[in-house]
């Protein structure tokens, strides 16, 4: 049997009620701790149920008395918190390093995944073998895998971090190269004083376009077209 | 190793990953499989705009670009 048992009901006094039939044991006997009390919210939605962490009061207890039971409530409560908090973020980017790991070793590609996290993504990289395989022309394959890890991921709605799949530092050389076709085409732009298109790209290559442009002023960017044929046009300024 | 591959993408993206189901007709140059889901699935399987099977069958063609194979997949209701 567990030592304590966490139990939750529209108010507090509902919830001791319970903890006392779940022991059958009277209230004297039993050791309470509050760990949220219920709010009524508004006719009921929205209300917030109490919840007690209760556990069986044993003799030495009794005789510490009550000095002992309440830095013990207090300082027992914070650990297992935060525990909780972690354990969810570990589980997603874990689960994600599998996920990838199982396809992988099915495209007979057994790479090994490294995680780097922040508070908005999740950074696999994996460590590949330099053939630039998985990578694939203008980094399709590569983008592919992402789509599949995030799609597959987040199926139940739930809102959560992005996960970006990196190796052989692709993305980095990718955003590089990006940056200087933008340049140069927007060099292009200006000496022909005409729009250039650039080739349909994804939202994050069109974005690092966008970006590398937004401050010449003789210069606007702009997308054009619908889904997979979006790209982006290259205007010269009328003015400059 | 093809039909793994396609059943563990698969069955990670819909909601009912027991009813995925996989049918492998090989040729000498061209092999087709025929990936079966669930009714509900098959938006998750297809997506937005067909991206979600775009991008498996990119998968798949990565792998089989390495044996000069050409690999289909069709999804079948």
């Amino acid at each position: 049997m567990k030592d304590f048992m966490e139990i939750e009901a529209k108010t507090i006094d509902e919830a001791i009620e319970k903890a006392c039939r779940e022991y059958a044991l009277p209230r004297e006997k039993l050791n309470i701790e509050i760990i949220s009390e219920g709010s009524g919210g508004f006719l009921g939605i929205l209300s917030k149920r109490a919840k007690i962490r209760a556990s069986v009061l044993s003799i030495d207890m009794d005789i510490s008395g009550p000095f002992h039971e309440m830095p013990r409530s207090v300082s027992k409560d914070i650990p297992v918190e935060t525990q909780d908090v972690n354990d969810i973020d570990i589980d997603m980017a874990e689960t994600s390093r599998k996920m990838i790991e199982g396809i992988l070793s099915r495209m007979g590609f057994p790479f090994p995944v490294s995680i780097k996290e922040s508070d908005e993504y999740i950074l696999l990289n994996i460590k590949g073998d330099g053939s630039g395989i998985l990578i694939g022309k203008g980094g399709q394959t590569l983008d592919a895998l992402q789509y599949i890890v995030n799609k597959a991921l987040n199926k139940n709605g739930k809102e959560r971090k992005r996960i970006i799949l990196d190796t052989e530092n692709y993305r980095e050389k990718r955003e590089k190269s990006l940056v200087t076709l933008a340049r140069k085409l927007g060099e292009k732009a200006k000496r022909i004083k005409k729009p250039v298109t650039v080739n349909p790209m994804n939202a994050h290559d069109r974005r690092i376009i966008h970006l590398a442009l937004q401050n010449d002023k003789e210069l606007v960017t702009k997308s054009k077209g619908e889904g997979a044929f979006r790209k982006i046009i290259i205007v010269p300024n009328k003015k400059g | 190793m093809m039909v793994k591959l396609i059943r563990s993408m698969a069955e990670a993206l819909v909601g009912n990953p027991g009813e995925v189901q996989v049918l492998e007709t090989r040729g000498g140059q061209t092999s087709v499989y025929e990936l079966s889901v669930a009714k509900e699935d098959l938006g998750r399987i297809i997506g937005k705009r067909g991206q979600t099977v775009k991008s498996i069958r990119t998968i798949l063609n990565a792998v089989s670009s390495k044996s000069n194979k050409k690999v289909v997949l069709e999804i079948v209701e």
